[in-house]
């Protein structure tokens, strides 16, 4: 091939990708086709993998690396023991305030609502913005569908795109994602950012505000629309100001995304049971 | 067809390291990038028009894979793969110490064009994980430099 004819392709390939970069503007956050279909094909490569690290790995625990099993066993089935406890104390405590029925209904729904899924990829582009899993749209899954770590905690929302066996979700330490939360003690309200490097920022909280305190607990207050109020989101490492009317706080999100093995997606809205 | 077979078989391989690397450490991301290393050993080996058609298969792989903008990596990586191709066409980067400083040169320069790109142009920060991003070129530099390495001495050893 002659030179001319090598630059000549080289432009367009750049006119492709400026094509395909400009073509999202007006689309948003949706996803194109193109984009949708690489990732349908390229999910499922994923997937692969993660299952057979996964095989490797239950054979060896399973089969070969039996030390301390016996303790394992003899811990989890002590710690099942005392939540079968104090989830019989809460459901008692629970029908001091709601009706037999409407506890049940609302018991059941939770429960039936909690997706576990398997996390097969981390952001290509950057550590911190989103991850894949191995759940899809014939899972149940949905656009906005709240996803928790093994503890409960907030680690953020099923965006696009969601192909049949794997979807995608939002990190709240990505800088495009907003939670809304309120502080534990005092109830402050503000918006949760994330910064990109795996912290949050609380947002538009004034700096005559004297209530935000550090290593203060920070929750979502279910005003967005999106989240149910009241679940775990980080806590204020620390609070500084700048030139700006607002204060400089930065929160360490709960959940730890070395540790993001296994997560929870709830099926079912929420926001009408918190 | 041998061609398109090898091309898809890199482009496997990148998307396999990446969910690897990322199952062993996710911080790791930030220092290794398999979709650059294979590029720039393909732009290396393959010369210029294999070197872009590559950066663009695995640049769109790795957007496709992201929740960032779907369109900058391919960019990015297509001019890589093609600048691979070309250079290493009119200059002898054969030799180790040669390859090593080229595709540390070739890589700081792909990082820094998708840093502007994020930053400037569409206004997103870019984890740094502490610095250690800056090590992203080394790290390329050692991986391309030592598949290049092999991949030669194994034809040398052929011929």
């Amino acid at each position: 091939m002659k030179e001319k004819k090598r630059f000549l392709l080289l432009l367009g390939l750049v006119l492709l990708h400026l094509l395909l970069i400009s073509v999202q503007v007006p689309r948003g956050d949706e996803p194109t086709y193109f984009e949708r279909a690489l990732f349908s094909i390229f999910g499922p490569v994923e997937h692969g993998v993660v299952s057979f690290f996964r095989g490797l790995k239950g054979a060896w625990q399973g089969y070969f690396y039996l030390r301390d099993v016996q303790q394992q066993n003899q811990s989890l089935r002590d710690e099942a023991f005392e939540l079968r406890q104090e989830n019989l104390a809460l459901r008692n405590l629970l029908l001091g305030f709601q009706g037999s029925r409407d506890i049940q209904s609302l018991l059941s729904t939770v429960s039936r609502s909690i997706l576990v899924a398997t996390v097969i990829g981390i952001d290509s582009s950057q550590v911190y913005k989103s991850i894949r899993l191995n759940k899809g749209a014939k899972d149940g899954v949905r656009r906005d569908m709240v996803v928790l770590d093994r503890q409960g905690r907030l680690v953020g929302r099923v965006v696009e795109p969601i192909t049949r066996g794997e979807s995608r979700v939002q990190l709240i330490s990505d800088e495009d994602s907003g939670v809304g939360v309120v502080t534990r003690r005092f109830r402050v309200v503000g918006v949760l950012q994330g910064d990109a490097e795996g912290r949050c920022r609380l947002k538009y909280i004034v700096k005559t505000n004297k209530d935000v305190q550090v290593d203060e607990e920070v929750l979502t207050s279910g005003l967005d629309g999106i989240y149910p109020s009241g679940l775990p989101v980080g806590r204020i490492m620390s609070i500084g100001e700048d030139g700006d009317l607002f204060k400089v706080i930065v929160v360490v999100p709960h959940f730890d995304i070395s540790d993001l093995d296994q997560v929870a997606v709830f099926t079912a809205d929420l926001r009408g049971l918190s | 067809m041998k061609r398109i077979i090898e091309g898809a078989s890199g482009l496997v391989l990148a998307v396999v390291l990446h969910t690897v690397l990322g199952k062993v450490s996710p911080p790791l991301l930030v220092l290794f990038n398999a979709f650059s290393w294979v590029v720039l050993f393909f732009g290396l080996t393959r010369h210029e028009v294999f070197g872009a058609l590559m950066g663009t298969a695995c640049g769109l792989v790795q957007d496709s894979l992201s929740l960032g903008i779907f369109g900058v990596g391919g960019l990015t990586k297509t001019l890589l793969g093609f600048g691979a191709g070309y250079i290493s066409r009119k200059i002898n980067v054969t030799p180790a110490g040669r390859t090593f400083v080229f595709v540390i040169v070739l890589a700081a320069v792909e990082l820094a064009l998708w840093k502007l790109l994020v930053l400037f142009l569409f206004g997103e920060r870019f984890a740094e994980g502490g610095g250690l991003v800056l090590l992203q070129p080394l790290a390329t530099a050692l991986m391309v430099t030592a598949a290049f390495q092999v991949r030669r001495r194994r034809e040398a050893r052929r011929a």
